[in-house]
Formats: C-alpha cells, structure tokens, sequence
C-alpha cells in the first residue's frame, strides 16, 4: 500500500515535471540556423475532425502551396474541433499563442495586447479587398487587429410542402403573417412546428438579434451605446412571448439549441426557422426534403421585412509573441486569394470575406447569391471589449423572456450586465 | 516535492565529521529528532498525496476567489471581495440556494425511504431474489450522463418512449405541443431531475441498508417476538436503532453526492430555461462562462456547505457511538 503511494507520487511529480517542461518547450525560437522559420496556425474545424472535409485538410492544402513558392518558411496546422474549442482559452492562458489564430474575434486578444495590428501582417492591397462591412468590425479604438476570414448570412428558410399543405401562398413579410401562417402549419397536426425559434444557450444572441432587427432594435442604439431594454426590443420580447403562448413554434425556446431546430428542420417537421448556408448541407444529408422542398426568404419584421440581415464572420487574428510580422505577413496574403476562400466556402457552404471572390462566387452559386446580396447593407454583432462575455449571459438567459419572465426584467438584467462589466 | 518524499536523508544515517560523533552519544537531540522523524518516510508519501491532490486544490480555490480574471483567464491582480459582492448581488441567488435544499432534501429523503423498503425485501428469502438483486445493481453500475441521456430521448416532445406512452393514453394532445415538452417547463423538469437522482441514489443506498440490515442478529428478533411484539412495533423499536449507524452513513454520502450532482441537472436541462432549475453546482458552472472569480466565490459557498454537512454528520456519529 505505501509502495503504490510512494510511486504514485513519484508519478505525481514526474507529471509535474512533464508538465513544466511542455510550457518551456513552446518558448523556443522557431528560426533555426539555416533560416526557415516555422509559424504556427491553429484553426477551428468545420467539418469532422479525420474525416475528408475537415478543415485541417484546407489549411495543410494551402500550408503546402505556401511552402512550396516560400521554401524557407512551413506552416505548421492545428486544428480543433468547434465543440472543444475551450481549450484555445486554455493555450492563451497557459501563453502558448499560436503565431496564426483563426475563430476568434479580435477584441478581447487586442485589450491584452496579445496582437499583431492588422496592417502588420497584411499588405493593404489584401486588406482593401476585405468587405467593408465586416473589416469595419474589427477595429478597436480605430485600429484594425484582425480580418475576416469567413462570413455568412442569416435568413429564413421556409418548408414548401408544409407551405402548400397549409394552403399557405407566400412566405411571410410581416410578424402578423409570420404567426398566422405558424398556426397553420402547427394546425396540420403530426407534431409539426411553425416557427422554429432556438433561444437555447447555443446561439440565442443570434435569434434574438434578427428578431430585435425586425423592429429596429438591436444590442446597441446608433451612437454604438448598448440599448439591450429599448421598448423596441421589450415590444419584440412581447411578442415573440405571444407567439410562444400559442404554441406556434416548438414548446421550450429558452432550452432548444439551433441544432436541435436545424435538424428539425431538415427532417421536414418546421415550417419556417432562422437559418444560414451553414444549414443546406444538413438538409441534404437529412435526405428528406429535396432542393425544391425548401426556400429562403427574408427575415419578416415587425411591419415589413428585414432591410438589412444579420451577418456573422470568423476572423484571422495574429499574435505578437512569436515576432514572425513578416512571415505572417506573407502567408495571410497567399491565403486569402479568392481560389482559396472559394474553396472553403464551397466546402463548407459558408460565405467569403473578400469582395473580389464574393463577385466571383456570385457569378456561379446562386444560393451563395442570394446570401451574398444581402451582406454589404448587413448588421453584425456589437464589437465591444466586453461582447463575448455579454453573449454568454445572453445565451444564457434571454431565453427566459419568451417564456413567462417579464422581458423587460430579462432585458434590464442583460443591460445592466452589460453596462457594468465594461 | 522531493524533499518531503525523502525527508532528512543525511539525518537518517550518520553523518560525515562532526555528526557522527553525536549520534553515538545516546539520547542526544539529533538522536531524538532522529526518531521523532523516523516514521516521515512512511507515512510522507501519502501525506505528500493528500496535500497535492487535496489541499492545494482548495487553496487554489480560495485564491482564485480572491483575484480578479480577465475574461480571457488572465489573472488581473487582487479583487479583494468583490467576486463575493458580486455573487451575493446576483438576483437568481436566492432561488438557487432554495432549490438546492430543495434538491438535496427530496432526493435523499425519497431515496431513503424507497431504499428502506427495497432493502426490506431484498432481504427476504424470495425466488429470484438472485435476479432482482443483480437488477438493482444496473443503474449503478452504468454511467449517470448514460442514464440521464436515456431518460432525455425518453422526455423528447417529438417521438420520446414517455412521450409517446402519455399520447396513447391521451394525456398528450400533440406531439411538439404544450404540455409534451416536460423539461420546458420549471417546475415539472426539477421534478424529473429529482426522479433520475432517485433512480440513480437508489441502488447503492439499499445495499448499503442491506448490509445493515443482514448484521442485524437474529436472536433479538427472537426476543422481541418472545415479548409479543408486533411486525410493526420490531420494526420501529428494534430494526431501526440497530440500523442506524448504516443509515447515517448512507444518508451523508447520498447528502453530498445529491449535493454536488451535476450530469443530471446539465443533461437534461442545463440549468435552464435561465436558471430556473439549477443548483449552487450548476449555478457555478455557468457563472465560470461569464466570470471565473466569481465562479471560485461561488465553489468557497458550495465547499462552506459541505464542511457544515461533515460537522453535523460528526457530530451526529459521536452521539450514535456514544450511545452504543
């Protein structure tokens, strides 16, 4: 028994000892004698980890290219997968930054001074190419320190069969019609649902901002001050409330993730459901509604559609601990040419973040089109220091407001949440 | 961490020079302290194990409580006591602290009881009494984020077995409707959740009873029947007071694994809608997505909890002893 303790603390400390010497490693030059210089970059995955659509795939790909024209420098890819996706907070804590990030969004990284400006790893003839509305999104005090990467769109995706067995004409434009037309479908009977509405943690900031947008609300007022209990967001809470009460989406908003919809969805069981291109190849791997048993429409406001559509991006951020500015320099620039982000979007059903390639995927996708047609007058995220703190609150607890919780409790808590963890 | 796994090395033996020449004389002071910390190899390893997988632990946690993060994780400085300020300012704190008693209370009284009764029959001679023992044993034996997962597929408003079972009887109207989804509603998902706890509490409760109840000698049931006791009367005044010491420890550890319970809660609703099912344990957990501090401040509450539940637990066994 003492002999297993004692060579279990032995364990203990050669684990210790494992530990330290991992941490140490990572401070190591990267540029060896001969002159090449290894960056690093860690990427998020899209698709499945091993399987032939993951991202790790896309990255060696240009990782290799970029090798091959560049010999004195080698990309070194890591990917990890979404759903661990903490352990990149981890890494950052433990201060192993990787010299690449992709994911995340800069401002936080940018307040602790871990970046690059992005006119040091990027020359200005790419960053020029950026589409404005999201390369606006990521300045902090008016600097830039990171760029989109990806980009998608977000619209509503409506049932055509259940449209037609509900003798329902038109996707809906207005709030009214859009609770009409989801007692209709929800009158079919077979469990089926009219408006799926996922205010569950996974991406309640999401739903509520569309709906928010409907009636000219949104996170913060014109002047970039946050105005989460505005009366037009309490208004949109209000209804959102009746819509819940009668039943007319699927019983538990504050709990259902997005992909529990989606997938819903998919199945041919919703009527209509906040969705992105990031939802057709759900749809197709379903295998129950064809290309023709679905459509997309814009997102019904209050007295008329959305005019300007929530738009989401993933950015590129560099980090400065490594000192490899050039070299990051030169890879971001090989990497953002238009074949490359079309290939990703291609791969992944998600958008570009270039002009020059959203022109040219216009051309020949036209889903990606219609999406696409929507960005340059989009509405993105708030891009305060404190917003990736804020939206886990709201992810949270902004669900409860459509259930009973008076909303403009719900929304004077998340306000005043916001307003004092600045 | 080497020096206390081979604590004193050059005291253990003699010494070069000077130290040899003490240790010959006997009852010397080094001699003494020699003694003193002969038993330090021995029991230096398990001590050198509990302070690092438990002390340091808790004293990271408070810390941790005391220092303000960033919410990147990176540690800002000293916070003084503004993570328990801001804790204690919380307007859903209340409410979850209610709900864990809540929680801790029904679970362990309901498991209690059943486990009485289950331990009850298991110790009787009955055919397949063999069979129904080993059953009992499967919701232990398989993992607690397995069962509570069964029993959310079971809860699906769409197609789930207890669903689907309520709409043949007619108590659902609708598949997907109100009143399909359980686990919407507050109220009636704790109340599951406090089902899946007693389900999961159940079988190593009863056998923990069993055993009590199988060291219970046979001749005082003898001499209670001589006395013309009835069932009811043996039950109360004997089978109860024997089983006691069983019961108090089946009751503390049921106490704090109900306590810092976390799959059930997680799995089936996360807390949610809000917080409105969660426990301290929950409640922790989703505060560290927003502020890690105040997350610890929380843990400093919960470990403060259970420091108390240990006390009075000793406390009670001193007076149960004491009595025996």
């Amino acid at each position: 028994m003492k002999r297993r303790l004692l060579a279990l603390s032995a364990i203990g400390v050669a684990g210790v000892m494992a530990l330290t010497s991992c941490s140490s490693s990572s401070t190591s030059k990267a540029t060896t004698s001969d002159g090449t210089t290894t960056i690093k970059l860690l990427a998020p995955d899209y698709g499945t980890a091993g399987g032939p659509d993951s991202s790790q795939t896309y990255w060696q790909g240009i990782a290799d290219a970029f090798h091959a024209a560049n010999p004195k420098i080698t990309v070194k890819v890591q990917t990890i997968a979404w759903a661990n996706w903490d352990q990149v907070a981890t890494l950052i804590q433990d201060k192993q930054y990787p010299d690449i990030l992709v994911g995340d969004a800069p401002q936080e990284l940018a307040a602790n001074g871990l970046l690059y400006p992005l006119t040091d790893v990027m020359s200005q003839s790419t960053i020029s190419n950026l589409i404005p509305v999201f390369a606006k999104q990521e300045e902090t005090s008016g600097v830039a320190y990171g760029a989109p990467f990806t980009t998608s769109a977000r619209a509503m995706f409506y049932n055509k069969k259940l449209f037609a067995a509900a003798k329902i004409a038109a996707p809906p434009k207005t709030w009214a019609d859009l609770q009409a037309d989801a007692a209709k479908i929800k009158a079919l009977g077979g469990g089926n649902i009219g408006y799926g509405l996922p205010l569950g943690p996974e991406e309640a900031q999401g739903e509520s901002f569309m709906w928010m947008l409907g009636n000219n609300g949104g996170y913060a007022d014109a002047s970039g001050k946050y105005a989460i209990n505005s009366a037009a967001n309490i208004e949109t809470f209000n209804f959102l409330t009746s819509l819940v009460k009668a039943g007319d989406t699927q019983p538990s908003p504050a709990t259902t993730d997005r992909k529990t919809v989606w997938s819903d969805f998919a199945a041919g069981q919703v009527g209509m459901v906040g969705g992105s291109g990031a939802l057709i190849p759900i749809i197709k791997t379903a295998g129950k509604l064809q290309t023709t048993d679905w459509g997309v429409a814009t997102m019904p406001g209050k007295t008329a559609p959305l005019t300007s559509a929530l738009a989401v991006h993933d950015d590129i951020t560099a980090f400065k601990a490594g000192g490899h500015a050039a070299e990051v320099k030169q890879f971001l620039d090989f990497a953002y040419a238009d074949k490359y982000q079309i290939q990703f979007d291609n791969e992944y059903n998600l958008l570009p973040a270039t002009t020059s390639a959203s022109t040219s995927l216009t051309a020949s996708d036209p889903v990606a089109a219609g999406f696409l047609a929507t960005v340059p007058t989009s509405v993105v995220y708030p891009n305060t220091a404190n917003w990736n703190t804020l939206k886990s609150k709201i992810q949270q607890t902004i669900g409860t407001g459509v259930q009973g919780t008076d909303p403009s409790k719900v929304l004077g808590g998340l306000q005043t949440f916001a307003t004092s963890n600045q | 961490m080497t020096q206390t796994t081979h604590p004193d090395v050059r005291g253990a033996g003699p010494g070069p020079g000077e130290a040899r020449v003490v240790s010959h004389r006997p009852g010397g002071p080094l001699r003494r302290l020699t003694r003193a910390l002969a038993p330090l190899p021995w029991i230096a390893p398990a001590t050198g194990l509990i302070l690092f997988v438990v002390i340091w632990p808790v004293v990271a946690m408070f810390q941790t409580s005391g220092q303000h993060y960033s919410s990147l994780g990176f540690d800002m400085g000293s916070a003084g006591w503004k993570n328990f300020t801001r804790l204690f300012a919380e307007a859903d704190l209340t409410s979850v602290m209610v709900r864990t008693v809540v929680w801790v209370v029904a679970v362990v009284t309901i498991t209690m009881l059943l486990s009485l009764g289950v331990a009850q029959l298991f110790n009787k001679q009955f055919p397949g009494r063999r069979v129904a023992r080993w059953a009992l044993i499967a919701p232990w034996a398989a993992s607690v984020v397995m069962t509570t997962l069964v029993f959310r597929w079971m809860l699906d408003p769409n197609n789930g077995a207890i669903v689907v079972f309520l709409h043949q009887l007619g108590v659902v109207k609708d598949f997907n409707g109100t009143g399909s989804n359980v686990l919407a509603n507050p109220v009636s998902a704790f109340c599951w959740e406090i089902f899946v706890a007693v389900f999961v509490s159940v079988p190593f409760t009863t056998y923990a009873l069993l055993a009590g109840l199988q060291a219970v000698p046979a001749d005082v049931y003898e001499a209670a029947k001589l006395d013309g006791a009835s069932a009811f009367r043996t039950y109360l005044s004997v089978t109860l007071p024997l089983l006691r010491p069983a019961l108090l420890v089946a009751a503390l550890i049921n106490v704090m694994n109900v306590f810092n319970s976390f799959p059930i809660i997680y799995e089936l609703t996360g807390g949610g809608p809000g917080n409105q099912t969660a426990t301290t344990t929950i409640f922790m957990y989703t505060t560290q997505q927003t502020n890690i501090g105040e997350a610890a401040a929380m843990s400093v509450v919960n470990f403060g909890f259970i420091i108390v539940i240990v006390l009075l637990f000793l406390r009670a066994s001193k007076w149960n002893s004491a009595e025996d």
